[in-house]
């Protein structure tokens, strides 16, 4: 059996709200694993339980009921955080410091020092080319760049587990497409990717396994072949056929007995890989 | 611990724990208060008459503990009462500055010399008012310059320099030698003291009635001491006793009078601290 | 993507972490400090240097020694208020403003436990003040000094003018204007002023876990610190003046639970020259110290349950 990087067990979160204490169930016996090494995405609507079940799992939130785990410890022990980069949705960092400064305190509070820690810092900031900005405050920083800072933050000290909070919420389709990208990358250096999105066709495109979140309960969780593939039925993409051959086709259909032609067509790509195919010619165009 | 922690509200145990921090160093606050004012390096709380005079910002100032730049404060404001010779106004800011800063002599010797002297000398002088009323009023303000020395005698029993205030009032004012003598023999053994303080105890016990041979045994005392003693208003005194209470010839000081000797050289003669006149 | 290989292998486990690191409140500390500086809050030095020297210009109507001591008396306090209040603002202006950020997240989510980032801002704070205090009593020393020498030198002149007195009644004189003047023991007024702001800082830090925004905690703890001064007013002047049993228990009740910043202003008895008991002086040491401990503990109780 693998060894588990995240292990969700019978977690509820319950809040008080106003001053009459209403109390608002956000995660109601939520449990689920990551695999070490995997990528798994959380997936569900604005306001399923998401944040609220990240934000225990990193230790900013006590469970209400049920445990939390990252590689075994408790996700309240500060040796649990050591092992997790966390990229917030929007990165939070001191405007007063410059890129460079940035990582050396963060990576300063993992306990890194000295030349290592120089080291890590230069390694990181050439990663996200960053290095030219290196000694500019954060205060002058593109949103794109304070991304890349924040990624940067999040390896400092070279966790095991990477946890993304709405990755490519507000980002480009080119930036989306690198930082999928980034993901699978994560996944081939050996980094367990736990992210948490709305965005359902970002998630199938990186995740290995996910879970499916609605009112604080997970509905349905696994591979995503598994999930999305629909068994009773089949797709067939046909490129230089005749006329002739489709109509050959419908009329092999309708001899067997049970079988029906659902759909029949020119197939569509998806709207953003339309984009960026129309960006990437713009591109090779200009530059030609 | 942790089941506590859960289950108990956290602003309950916050106040818990409040109240525990505040029983467990009062004692200790109390102890250390007491060796702070002891020692005068935390002045005492001001009394309620100079809470109630205090304006607003004043207050908040004094409660923010910057009672020090209160008091120079109103030291300004009463030195700008001085200039407009508003000396009910002046009283007032000094009784506040004195209940701010009670340790600080200056304060003290301050309003004395503000209410003894200054004042007295406006009423000899202000011809707007009816001469009763100045009369009534230069006592008023001498005796109320002298219930301010009183007071910060008694808040600083080692200070020489309220009772010499005092003691200018009694002189020059009230023109009370007996009073005068008693403030500077109350002076003049207090630490510090300059020694003419003992001499000038001696002149003016020899200018109160009845009080003539004590004076004279405390002159000759200082006499005896030496030449640095031989000051010449000092011989004139003893001399003057001698005649008074006609000591024989044979105990009689030698030396010549001064009056004579300075007729004799067309010299002035001693005169004393800070250019004053001898009584008559 | 990686200095290690491209081929798919799992990470090492983290280097063990300390349960409770030095390091770290240093880190977080230090980062304060930066932070305070970069916010451009030693500006209000200056402010300080332009009032000292206005303090310094004073023409006050007195003797050279008592006019000497006002200035002395004037500057010094200025100095305790722009500590405290320093204290305030800036401890007021960390943790809130963390929080309203967010980059609070980002620091928690790091091995960092919670005590660990009071402390740490706790003492960059006072790090800051500390520093802006040796800097204010620089700028105080050199204007003390400066009109000690002039009135020395005047008084000397005008004695000499006079020629009646002897060297050692000149000497008297001037021995008078210098103990006014800059004097060793002024320093431990210095420290006076840094313990009380210590303590202001402590009381904001716990105020700031449980308050909604900076403006709010200065608010609250200026109130805090004014009736932290009432302490002795309250037994003597509202007790006496009340029957009622409700007012006199709430007395009470304050004076357990709001702190005691009236004993903290005892660098105003320093500065009019009174003598410093080194054992009380200790015995305020350990009080700061207990203050800063406790204060943090609250806001540790607080804190330690705050959700992000």
């Amino acid at each position: 059996m693998s060894e588990l990087a995240v292990e969700v067990k019978n977690l509820t979160k319950v809040f008080a709200t106003g001053l009459l204490k209403q109390y608002v169930v956000a995660v109601d016996n939520l449990s689920f694993d990551v695999k070490a090494g995997e990528v798994y995405g959380l997936i569900g609507p604005n306001g399923s339980g998401k944040s609220t079940t990240m934000k225990v799992v990193l230790g900013l939130m006590a469970p209400s009921k049920g445990s939390a785990k990252v590689f075994g410890l408790d996700s309240g022990d500060i040796r649990a955080r050591n092992e997790i980069g966390f990229l917030p949705e929007n990165p939070y960092f001191y405007k007063h410091l410059s890129g460079a400064e940035t990582l050396k305190f963060y990576g300063k509070l993992c306990g890194l020092k000295g030349s290592e820690l120089k080291d890590r810092i230069g390694y990181l900031l050439d990663l996200v080319g960053l290095e030219e900005a290196a000694d500019r405050r954060l205060g002058g920083y593109s949103k794109g760049m304070l991304q890349r800072i924040g990624l940067a933050q999040t390896l400092i000290q070279n966790p095991r587990l990477v946890i993304l909070d709405e990755p490519t919420a507000g980002v480009d389709p080119v930036g989306s497409r690198q930082i999928r990208d980034l993901i699978l990358r994560l996944r081939e250096d050996g980094f367990t990717v736990f992210l948490c999105s709305h965005l359902l066709e970002q998630v199938q495109e990186v995740c290995d396994r996910v879970g499916i979140i609605f009112k604080g309960r997970m509905r349905r969780e696994g591979q995503l072949d598994e999930l999305i593939s629909v068994e009773d039925q089949h797709a067939m993409t046909l490129e230089g056929a005749s006329p002739e051959l489709i109509e050959k086709i419908h009329a092999l259909v309708e001899e067997e007995k049970g079988a029906k032609l659902i759909e029949s067509g020119h197939p569509r790509t998806t709207l953003e890989r339309l984009f960026i195919s129309i960006a990437g010619d713009k591109e090779k165009g200009e530059k030609s | 611990m942790s089941i506590v922690l859960q289950k108990v509200p956290r602003t309950i145990l916050v106040l818990i724990g409040l109240i525990l921090f505040g029983l467990i160093r009062t004692p200790f606050e109390d102890n250390a208060r007491k060796g702070l004012v002891d020692s005068g390096m935390l002045l005492p709380p001001p009394g309620l008459s100079a809470m109630d005079q205090l304006s607003q910002s004043a207050l908040m100032g004094t409660l923010g503990g910057l009672r020090s730049l209160v008091a120079t404060y109103l030291v300004l404001e009463a030195y700008e009462h001085f200039s407009n010779k508003d000396w009910e106004e002046l009283r007032n800011t000094y009784n506040v500055v004195v209940a701010l800063e009670p340790y600080d002599e200056s304060h003290w010797v301050s309003a004395t010399w503000h209410l003894g002297i200054n004042a007295t000398a406006n009423m000899e002088l202000d011809e707007k008012l009816p001469k009763f009323e100045r009369d009534r009023r230069f006592k008023e303000y001498a005796f109320q310059g002298i219930e301010f020395a009183e007071r910060g005698m008694e808040q600083l029993p080692e200070s020489y320099a309220i009772p010499v205030q005092m003691a200018e009032i009694y002189r020059e004012k009230l023109e009370d030698n007996c009073a005068t003598a008693r403030v500077y023999k109350n002076a003049m053994d207090l630490p510090g003291a300059p020694g003419y303080l003992r001499r000038f105890y001696g002149y003016f016990l020899a200018n109160c009635p009845g009080s003539e041979q004590e004076a004279y045994d405390h002159l000759i005392g200082l006499y005896r001491e030496g030449r640095h003693q031989h000051k010449a208003t000092l011989i004139k005194e003893i001399k003057n006793l001698e005649k008074k209470l006609d000591i024989p010839w044979s105990l009689r000081i030698s030396d010549p009078d001064p009056d004579v000797e300075s007729m004799k050289r067309r010299n002035r003669p001693e005169s004393l601290p800070g250019g004053l006149s001898l009584p008559q | 993507m990686s200095e290690e290989s491209s081929e798919k292998s799992l990470r090492a486990p983290a280097k063990a972490v300390p349960l409770f690191s030095f390091a770290r409140v240093w880190t977080i500390a230090s980062s304060t400090v930066t932070q305070l500086v970069r916010m451009k809050t030693f500006y209000f030095l200056l402010a300080f240097a332009l009032i000292i020297v206005g303090i310094g210009n004073f023409n006050i109507p007195a003797t050279p020694a008592k006019e000497l001591s006002m200035i002395k008396k004037v500057a010094f306090g200025t100095m305790d208020l722009f500590a405290w209040l320093f204290a305030i603002i800036s401890t007021a202006l960390l943790i809130p403003r963390d929080q309203e950020d967010r980059t609070l997240y980002t620091i928690l989510s790091k091995p960092v436990r919670r005590i660990e980032y009071l402390f740490g801002k706790l003492f960059g704070v006072l790090a800051v003040v500390a520093t802006s205090l040796v800097a204010m009593f620089v700028i105080c020393a050199i204007m003390i000094y400066s009109r000690e020498t002039l009135y020395v030198s005047a008084e000397i002149q005008a004695m000499e003018a006079n020629a009646q007195y002897t060297p050692e009644e000149m000497q008297a004189q001037v021995e008078l204007i210098r103990q006014q003047g800059l004097r060793p023991e002024l320093t431990v007024a210095v420290l006076a002023s840094f313990l009380k702001a210590s303590v202001v800082a402590a009381v904001t830090i716990f105020i700031s876990t449980f308050a909604s925004s900076s403006l709010f905690t200065i608010i609250i703890s200026i109130l805090v610190f004014l009736i932290g001064h009432a302490h002795s007013l309250l037994s003597n002047y509202w007790t006496t003046q009340t029957d009622n049993i409700f007012v006199i228990q709430a007395v009470k009740v304050i004076k357990v639970i709001i702190p005691n910043f009236q004993l903290f202003s005892f660098s105003e008895g320093i500065v009019q020259g009174a003598p410093i008991i080194a054992a009380v002086l200790w015995q305020m040491v350990g009080l700061t110290g207990g203050y800063l401990i406790v204060y943090v503990l609250l806001s540790l109780l607080v804190f330690v349950d705050k959700e992000f």
